[in-house]
């Protein structure tokens, strides 16, 4: 694994001259799990993509585009791993609608090489600092029955300054979880009297909704100097919406006075546990450690920069589960990174949107969009 | 966008409208009777408008493959005709006033419900509008939320309703308020007496848990249809038929076809017909033109992990019959289910004796069953789809057919939207 090691030890996260490593990486790293995962074997077999197409010399975008993908949709269907389970160190589930949920292994390496990247990319966006920080959770507090990667992303966000208290809004109390808003709304308005800086981390949507929350109650803060917010686990409904994305931008100044720049959204997802942060412009640039294809909708063949297609995201981070290449649900484009303007020079992506619900607005689907906030939202008093 | 008392104001106002809400509603319920006549009336008004082709524009930029057509079903939902119809098959004879009461019986009359919450999806274009045009039928006071895809017709909707009749501006209150927004939804749901929610299991449940203890709901739950084939009138006609419907409603509807149940107990039977109709259904599909880019990807990211199991030895392995832009599977059980939708249907199993034991496993999902038999077995294969729980028997290119009279998944909707008074 000596490729793995050295990408995730890339002095510069975005920096350039990467592909040839990346290259090395992904083949020493499908070569594993071809290998070691019954499954994965039988799939590249399955595809005609055996040891040899594997250990082919191609120059990277023809191998990636090569390389078979597996759709998140088959984790959420089977468990599949390449090592016994005393070896994976955690494994992490997806926060899974409708019952189906995504349970993806990690290993020891693979977690370091996963510090070695937050420790660099939190570095660019300046997430860490040696002054204490006080943190709201705008998520789910930890508790050993909840499995989502998303729970213990917020959590580990936590440690990137000294922290001098956490308050969650969905606390976990005698075998339940609960919604607190207005325990949330008292503490802002407490820690506005301080000087410690504040950070917020967790769902955009309850983020949204207590900025709006405040806005209606007429409560009006200016939070410490350096203090952030953090977003992450998906828009959901404002996805695809910049302007929803300007008007939270413009609440958080007029709510907590937080700045646009101070706001940093991450994308991730646990089959692809690459940490993306945006840019100060909020653009998803990719860094060394990945590859974002885009494929088309009907024969997934690679699509050219700025076409719309599905999203396909590729890493040798991982060891325990074959995570190398997969297929998301999402749609999305990529672009020059020079179009940003943001100094970075890699691509960087949009999703704008999901599969099918353009025209699948389903009555039998079951799939209603209309009240599913509503259900996030309710789930602290329903778990 | 709100509306609320005949004006519009922009979202930002919605927790002022909704603390006033209260006063201006308990004053309408108090004084104001909204005449089903004004309500028709300025439906009626709008009907015809869309005849006249005022609203073409707006219809022609409708996702839908044929809007012409569209537009005729509009018109005539909308028309005085439907609507005096619809009433007197809903309401009318429901209650005999002029029927001499027997000894120790009070008078009894129909009142509306007092103020409907309507939470509609958005698998309809229009169905918001369409919603609050039944509760204002039955004299109620509507609170609208809009879903988050409404593209802008519903208030469009709403609006010219208004215009044509000033008076139903006091009966009609309409929020673009996201369903994030739980503070706002619990509030309008205090306010109402029944809460109208469109949608799936997720939403109905969502809606359950934040209505107050007592509100009358009136779940409109995602339903499951199918096509049951067990010989033929006219065979070529009426696959044709089934296949139009397939095309043109795309798997999209409650009435759409999910599962074509096929009359036999052989494997081979299933064979048959899919040979036979896959070239038909791939006509009707092809000549209603594209799918959209998110329809197509996840038609072939089903196909893709589908074959992806195929290759780890999914047992058993269902057969897929493949055309451009769709599908016909065969089924491994005879489970009425969701198919993958977007012109990709289950073909199965279910021979005559085991239709009522395999539908009543799905009771609270059943909703059209698209019949195709020999003429002289239709009522009685009929009767055993209606003792299963269908509420809705057609022929198969009529699934998703309107019809005046019509009932909403086996119910009178305005019934649910109307209380009984008994006065002595």
């Amino acid at each position: 694994m000596k490729f793995r090691r050295k990408l995730f030890s890339y002095k510069h996260p975005y920096g350039s001259g990467s592909d040839g490593l990346f290259l090395n990486a992904v083949r020493e790293n499908a070569l594993f799990h071809y290998r070691h995962c019954a499954e994965y074997h039988k799939i590249l077999d399955g595809l005609n993509f055996g040891e040899t197409e594997l250990l082919s010399e191609k120059p990277l975008s023809e191998y990636l585009a090569k390389l078979p993908f597996i759709p998140t949709l088959l984790f959420k269907r089977r468990r599949m791993f390449s090592m016994p389970n005393r070896r994976i160190f955690i494994k992490a589930t997806s926060s899974g609608t409708s019952g189906r949920f995504s349970e993806i292994g990690f290993d020891a390496g693979g977690l370091l090489c996963g510090l070695k990247m937050v420790l660099k990319i939190g570095a660019q966006r300046k997430l860490f600092s040696p002054i204490p920080c006080r943190y709201i959770v705008m998520g789910y507090q930890p508790h050993r029955s909840n499995r989502t990667a998303i729970t213990k992303t917020a959590f580990g966000a936590t440690f990137f300054t000294p922290c001098i208290s956490r308050k969650y809004i969905l606390k976990f109390k005698d075998g339940k979880y609960s919604l607190d808003f207005d325990g949330i709304i008292d503490t802002v308005q407490k820690y506005a009297k301080k000087h410690v800086p504040v950070r917020f981390m967790g769902f955009p949507a309850y983020t949204f909704f207590l900025l709006k929350e405040m806005e209606r109650r007429g409560i009006f803060v200016n939070l410490p100097k350096r203090s952030k917010i953090l977003l992450g686990g998906g828009w959901k409904q404002f996805y695809t919406e910049q302007t929803d994305k300007q008007t939270f931008y413009r609440l958080a100044e007029k709510v907590l006075g937080i700045a646009d720049k101070d706001i940093i959204e991450f994308f991730g997802a646990v089959e692809h546990p690459i940490m993306y942060t945006d840019c100060v412009k909020h653009h998803f640039h990719i860094p060394v450690y990945s590859r974002v294809v885009i494929r088309s909708c009907d024969d997934f063949s690679m699509m050219k920069n700025g076409e719309v297609g599905l999203v396909n995201l590729i890493t040798p981070m991982v060891r325990a589960t074959p995570i190398l290449s997969v297929m998301t649900d999402d749609l999305g484009i990529l672009h020059d990174g020079e179009e940003c303007g943001c100094g970075i020079k890699t691509p960087y992506f949009e999703i704008i949107g999901r599969v099918a619900p353009d025209s699948i607005k389903t009555c039998a689907a079951g799939a209603s969009e209309i009240l599913n906030e509503t259900v996030t939202a309710l789930k602290g008093e329903r778990v | 966008m709100i509306i609320a008392q005949g004006k519009i104001y922009p979202s930002e106002q919605q927790d002022k409208i909704l603390a006033e809400a209260d006063g201006h509603i308990n004053e309408t319920l108090a004084v104001k009777t909204l005449r089903a006549e004004t309500v028709i009336s300025a439906i009626d008004k709008l009907g015809c408008e869309i005849e006249k082709g005022v609203f073409d524009d707006r219809i022609n930029a409708l996702p839908v493959d044929n809007p012409a057509h569209y537009k005729a079903i509009a018109a005539e939902m909308l028309s005085r005709r439907f609507l005096e119809y619809k009433l007197e098959t809903e309401l009318g004879g429901f209650i005999n006033e002029s029927r001499p009461l027997p000894k120790n019986a009070v008078k009894a009359r129909i009142m509306p419900l007092g103020v409907i919450f309507h939470i509609a999806a958005g698998n309809m274009d229009g169905l918001p509008a369409f919603s609050l045009a039944e509760g204002l039928l039955t004299g109620n006071v509507n609170i609208l939320k809009l879903p988050q895809a409404d593209n802008g017709l519903s208030i469009e909707i709403i609006a010219k309703l208004i215009e044509y009749e000033p008076e139903l501006a006091d009966f009609i209150y309409v929020f673009d308020t996201p369903s994030s927004d739980v503070h706002a939804m619990r509030k309008m749901a205090a306010l109402s007496d029944g809460i109208a929610v469109w949608g799936g299991d997720e939403a109905v449940s969502a809606v359950r848990a934040l209505a107050p203890v007592g509100v009358k709901l009136i779940e409109w739950g995602h339903k499951l249809s199918f096509a049951y084939i067990s010989g033929y009138s006219d065979k070529e006609r009426e696959l044709s038929e089934l296949a139009a419907h397939i095309a043109a409603t795309k798997g999209l509807l409650c009435s759409s076809c999910q599962v074509i149940y096929i009359d036999t107990e052989r494997d081979g039977d299933l064979e048959d017909f899919c040979a036979e109709f896959l070239p038909i259904l791939e006509r009707e599909v092809g000549r209603r033109g594209s799918v959209s880019i998110g329809g197509r990807a996840h038609l072939s990211l089903l196909r893709y992990t589908d074959m992806l199991e195929d290759i780890l030895g999914r047992t058993p392995v269902p057969r897929v019959y493949k055309g451009k832009n769709c599908s016909l599977t065969i089924g491994t059980d005879s489970e009425l289910e969701l198919s993958d939708m977007l012109c990709s249907v289950l073909v199965k199993k279910l021979p005559r004796r085991e239709i009522l034991p395999v539908l009543r496993r799905k009771k609270n999902y059943l909703q059209t069953a698209g019949l195709i038999c020999h003429d002289g077995e239709r009522a009685a294969i009929s009767d055993i789809l209606a003792r299963s729980g269908v509420v809705r028997i057609m022929t198969a290119g009529a699934m998703s057919a309107y019809f005046a009279g019509e009932a909403h998944d086996g119910e009178y909707p305005l019934r649910r939207y109307t209380r009984i008074v008994n006065t002595e």
